[in-house]
Formats: C-alpha cells, structure tokens, sequence
C-alpha cells in the first residue's frame, strides 16, 4: 500500500514538473494528449465496458468546439457558455440518436455510427453560416482563469490535466459502481443481464451521453487551445484515431486510455522525423500493436507483471 | 592505418567529391557562420500533397539559389521543412516546434487554408512574420498584420473568372464546384456575378473527392450556359463534363491547374482554359529563370505553387537582409510589408489583404492535348 502510495506521489511530481523541463512543442503534445485522453475516455466506456463501437465521437467534439468558437467569436460571451452550450448540444443529441440506434448491436451498431459521424462531418461542411466552413472560426480567445491567461501550452497543460483527471475519477467511479456491474454484465451476456431486469437500452443510452459529454469538453478545450477550428478537425478520420486510443491502450482501462491517447499523439510526431513514409510507418505499428498486444498495451503490461510476480513471491520464500 | 581509418578518409574524400558535382556550374559566392533559420510547413501528404509537394520542391531550390548567391549577407539560410499531414492540429505541433523548439525567425506555409489559420494564431501573438501558400482566409487573419499571402484571395479567383466570362461574350454561366475550396470561391463569385452581367443558370456542389459528378454535370449541361466554371481541386469534374458532351468553353479555377489533376483528366485534359500565374511550357520573360532552373533540378515543369514556395523564401530573405537577422520579430514584419516582384506575381504586402496581388498578374492559359499554351488575353487594370 505504501509503495502504491509512493507511485502516485512520484508520478504526480513528475507530472507537475513537466511542462517546466520539457520545450513548448513537447508541452503542446502534452496538452493534445490531455485533450485525446478525454474523448478516448468515453469511447473507451463504451468500448471496453458495453463493448459498442463508437465512430461519430468526432460530431460530439466538433459540436464542443463550435460552440466554444461561435459563444465567444460571435456572440462575445464567456468562455465557459461554450463548454456548457456544447455539453448540454452533444448530450441531447447523444440521447435523442441514441435511444433508436443503440437498439443495434455489433457490426450494425458501428455502421450507425459511422453514419452518424459522416452526417455531422457533411453538415459542419454545409452550414458554414454557422461553422464558417473550411475557412473555419478564427480567433477564439485563450481561456482565463480569474486574471490569468492560460496563453501558453505549459499553462493551459495544468488545466486541460485537471479536467482529464476529474474525468477518469467519473469513469472510474461509473465502472466501479453497480452501474459498471450491469454494464459489464450486458457486454458479457445480454440475455443473462435482461433476465435480471436490467434496462440494457437505458444503460447503454446513459453511457453514450457520457462518452458525448467528455467528447464535448474536449472539443471546447481543443477550440481554446488551437484558437482555430474548421471542419477538416471533425471528419471520421478524427473518430477513428479517437477509437484508436482504447483499442491501442487496452478499452477496459483507465490508465490504458491516456497510454492510448500518448501513442496517438506522440509516435505521429516522432515518426515524421523519418520523411513521408511516416504515415505508412504509423499504420504498421498500428497493425503492430492489434496483433502482438491484442488487449492493449495496459493488457500487455499486466501479462508482464502477472508473468514476473511468480518469480518475485518464489524470491520471498 | 587501421581498415576504419582507411574507410573513414574514403568517406570524406566521396563526400567532397559527391559535393563538388551537386553544385550548380557557374562562379558562387560563398556564404559563411551561423545558418539563419527559417521555418517551413507544407501539406507533403495527405489530401494537400498535390499542393505541398510543389511547394516544398519551390522552398528547396530557393534555398539552393539564395545560398548560391551569397545568402542573406553572407549568411546561408537554412529553410527546415516540416509536413503537417494536411492536418491543422499537426500544422501547430510543427509551428511549436519550429519556432520555440528550432528557434527559426520566420515561418513559411502551410498549405491549407485550415492550417494558416491555426499556425497564425501562434504567429500572430509571438510576432513571427509568416508567409502562407494560400489566399487570405477567414476575417480574423486581417488582424494579422504579420502574415502575408502569396496566393491570391478567393475574391480575386472569382474575379479572374469572369473576367473571361466576360471576354468571351459569355453571359449565362453554369458551374460545378466541389464543397470545399470551390465551395468559398462560389461564395465570392455569386456577389460578383451581377455586377459582371452575368447570369448563374445553374450552379451545382459535390463533394471533396466525390468520383463521379455526372449527374451535376448533366444539369449544368440542361440548363444550355454560355460557359461553364469548374471550381475544385480534382480531374473528376473535367471527366465528367467531356462524358456528357458538353460543347461550351470550359473555364477552371488555378485550384485543378497543377500537373497531377491535368494527368488524371486524361483525355478530357483539352480545351480548358485557366486563370493562373506560371505557364512553364510559355513563360513571362521574368519567370523564365526559375522555370529553367525548375526544369534543370527536377526535370519537371513547375506551375504556380512551386513559384508561390520560391517566391515566400525570396521575400523573407529580403526582409531578413533589409531588417537583419537579428532585428526580431516586428521588425521583420515591417520589413515585409511593401511592394515585391514575385516570379508568381506583382505582390503588396502593405495592401488590406496582406497580398496586394492585381488582377492583372492572371495569365489565361488554355490546356490542349494535356499541355498548356498561354493565351494573349491579360486583364488590364
């Protein structure tokens, strides 16, 4: 217990002190991956805990992001009316799809999404009197807390960090409750959780408003960081990397998700040091990790330690 | 001498031998200390590579002739080219990097619209000059005052249009655009369309890479226009209005004018005629030089965004010589601003739009067979 203790003490020094020793683009990943981190966080609910494949997360965190950029570009209003315009849009609309379409499952499940995602991203592209099309929203302003202009990557990572950790404190709140009980039980056999009177379209509608409401805040704290935002942000290529991340992390868990939303982030970035062969490359590694670790890398890591705790006990006696 | 010793003097006498036959013929100057860094940022894949990878071959062979001419006071330049994946979110990772990471005094691209926007935002508050390869986009970047353009504004394309519209007596006009770049230019050309005595007897969207547009032509070929304005950056369309049969001119916007849009058009390649810049199969006297020079580095002819990257590392080695290396930020960006002969085009980079680009910079040219001629009209202003 003392030794756990001792980690999360390490880990939270070192994660304080690193936008201070690390260079402005570096602290910029650091905050992409804050932001990555909270999208893949609902996607990695649905994924690893109701086992729904979600590709339309893009339409939740473009919908975040316009309405951070149109409250406070065109309406002038303060910056947390865009976070809670965007979080009121994207859960209503999760609610009102959701409870027809999460009446499918597997594959066709998916399909709906996608759909989904294809319609949002065609209608950011059309309404440009709203979403200013491809010239997209320029000039968002940087968010400030009381007085302090949070301008700079390494301020806005302690922020962006912060809601991150609020939100895996919900998920893991949500996955450990009798909540994350029924859910787990209807992923595992629907048939067995129906027969104990659990509402399984309710469930998964109620998760599916979580995942759009971390997608959201994500979207708005993405609008206040880049100050920019335009369709080419919100298109299905975004859902995939964002479902990229529970799959590459390990879906069912927490610290798997930011393990996810670090490779998405960071491995793009090294790899373009290597010419235009990177994105070839990255879709190797891709492939790399879904066959080598096909639980995620947390899934890999636990393997490991599983395989060396034997040897360490052995060590005692 | 040991067998790595040996190898290690073979090395350097091949490198210096390599070295001695990549230089260009001819008496150089030669440039000495510390390189000035210059920061680049272009579309090299991607749904932009057809426009980063011209540019980035534009920005390697300026860097190239500035240095063979003596750099910026005898100072070579160093031009670091990065690719944002055609991604604006990667394009601001880059600009970090460059500018806080790499420490360069100017940025260079992107490519995108999207991207500018974005990269502007760090730019703009760290006072970097920056000079993208796109027209002015969005209203907030004529805050920008240290941002210049070196394509011109969708305005000015829309303009060029029916400029010819005009010319050739075409008064009904039909049109195929896609929904993106075609998408801001229609909403600049329909404003303008009255003013011109022009009519839009049909005006029809598809989507960015949609491959097959015949229904949208076959309604633009019912509605019997004059002319028909083609406003996209893909061959698809060309395809497609030669399958239905449509007999009218043919006009395109400069975004279809590159070589690899001309090569997929394939035999629909004839006929059309554009609004541009460089003609590299007819170029103006003074585009001449980079065009030979173009074609001797890459055995390949260049067309506008290669002049457009070549132009961008000229005007800021200008301003770094004019300001000096060491000036900063702003006064980097008051040297940029003022009156610069492009190969691309006349720019003013003191002008409202940060490009000052006229209309009479516009060449006309006409695609016949999948090669350009340049035609003789010009807009005279």
């Amino acid at each position: 217990m003392t030794s756990r203790l001792l980690w999360i003490v390490a880990a939270l020094v070192i994660w304080a002190a690193l936008p201070f020793f690390v260079p402005r683009n570096i602290a910029d990943l650091l905050v992409f991956t804050g932001i990555y981190t909270i999208a893949g966080l609902g996607i990695g609910l649905l994924l690893g805990h109701c086992g729904i494949v979600n590709l339309a997360q893009a339409t939740f965190y473009g919908l975040g992001a316009y309405s951070s950029a149109y409250c406070t570009v065109m309406l002038g209003l303060p910056s947390i009316a865009g976070f809670v315009v965007g979080a009121v849009i994207s859960m209503a609309l999760a609610y009102l799809i959701g409870r027809p379409i999460l009446r499918l499952t597997g594959y066709f499940l998916a399909l709906a999404t996608l759909a989904l995602g294809a319609i949002a991203s065609a209608l950011f592209f059309e309404w440009d009197w709203l979403t200013g099309g491809t010239l997209g929203i320029g000039g968002i302003p940087k968010l400030d807390l009381f007085g302090f202009v949070l301008d700079r990557p390494s301020r806005y990572y302690f922020f962006v960090w912060i809601v991150a950790f609020t939100c895996m404190a919900v998920a893991h709140n949500l996955v450990g409750s009798r909540t994350g009980l029924m859910l787990r039980s209807m992923r595992d056999s629907s048939t067995a959780a129906a027969s104990l009177s659990v509402d399984l379209q309710a469930l998964r509608t109620q998760v599916f408003v979580v995942c759009a409401l971390f997608g959201s805040l994500a979207g708005s704290l993405f609008a206040h960081h880049a100050s920019f935002v335009s369709t080419q942000s919100f298109t299905v290529d975004r859902s995939i990397s964002f479902l990229l991340i529970p799959v590459i992390g390990g879906a069912t868990s927490i610290p798997g998700i930011v393990a996810g939303a670090l490779f998405v982030t960071f491995l793009p970035e090294l790899l373009s040091k290597l010419g235009d062969i990177h994105q070839i490359l990255f879709g190797l590694a891709l492939v790399g990790v879904v066959v080598l670790l096909p639980d995620g890398l947390m899934g890999a890591y636990g393997r490991l330690q599983r395989r060396l705790a034997p040897r360490r006990s052995g060590h005692d006696h | 001498m040991s067998l790595s010793s040996i190898a290690k003097l073979a090395g350097v006498a091949a490198l210096v031998g390599l070295s001695a036959f990549a230089r260009p013929s001819g008496a150089l100057a030669q440039t000495s200390g510390e390189p000035i860094k210059v920061g680049a940022i272009v579309s090299a894949t991607g749904a932009g590579a057809g426009l980063g990878i011209p540019e980035r071959n534009g920005l390697l062979l300026a860097e190239k002739d500035i240095n063979a001419k003596g750099g910026i006071k005898g100072r070579p330049i160093k031009i670091i080219v990065e690719d944002d994946a055609s991604n604006p979110d990667t394009a601001l990772s880059k600009a970090n990097d460059l500018i806080f990471g790499q420490k360069v005094v100017a940025l260079l691209g992107p490519s995108l619209t999207a991207s500018t926007v974005a990269v502007g935002g760090v730019t703009h508050a760290n006072k970097i000059p920056q000079i993208a390869f796109t027209g002015i986009g969005p209203a907030v970047e004529r805050e920008r005052k240290c941002l210049a353009h070196v394509l011109p504004p969708q305005r000015l394309n829309a303009q060029a249009l029916l400029e010819y519209a005009k010319n050739i007596k075409a008064t009904k006009i039909g049109v195929l655009h896609d929904a993106g770049y075609g998408n801001v230019v229609m909403a600049e050309l329909r404003p303008l369309a009255d003013k011109y005595g022009v009519k839009l007897v049909a005006v029809e969207k598809f989507e960015i890479g949609a491959t097959d547009t015949t229904t949208q032509a076959a309604k633009v070929k019912a509605a019997q226009p004059d002319a028909v304005f083609i406003i996209a950056t893909s061959a698809t369309p060309f395809r497609n209005v030669k399958q239905v049969q449509i007999t009218q001119p043919v006009v395109a916007a400069i975004g279809s004018s590159s070589y690899e849009y001309v090569n997929a058009m394939g035999s629909a390649a004839d006929n059309i005629t554009i609004p541009e810049f460089v003609v590299g199969e007819d170029p103006l006297p003074h585009q001449k030089a980079f065009v030979d020079l173009y074609k001797q580095t890459y055995n390949a002819t260049p067309k506008n965004y290669e002049a457009a990257a070549w132009d961008a590392a000229h005007i800021i080695a200008q301003a770094i010589a004019k300001a000096g290396p060491d000036a900063g930020g702003e006064k980097l960006c008051e040297a940029l601003r003022g009156p610069y002969s492009g190969v691309l085009a006349n720019y003013d980079f003191s002008a409202d739009d940060m490009t000052g680009i006229p209309l009479s910079s516009f060449v006309y040219s006409k695609l016949v067979g999948g090669k350009y001629t340049r035609t003789p009209f010009r807009v005279t202003q």
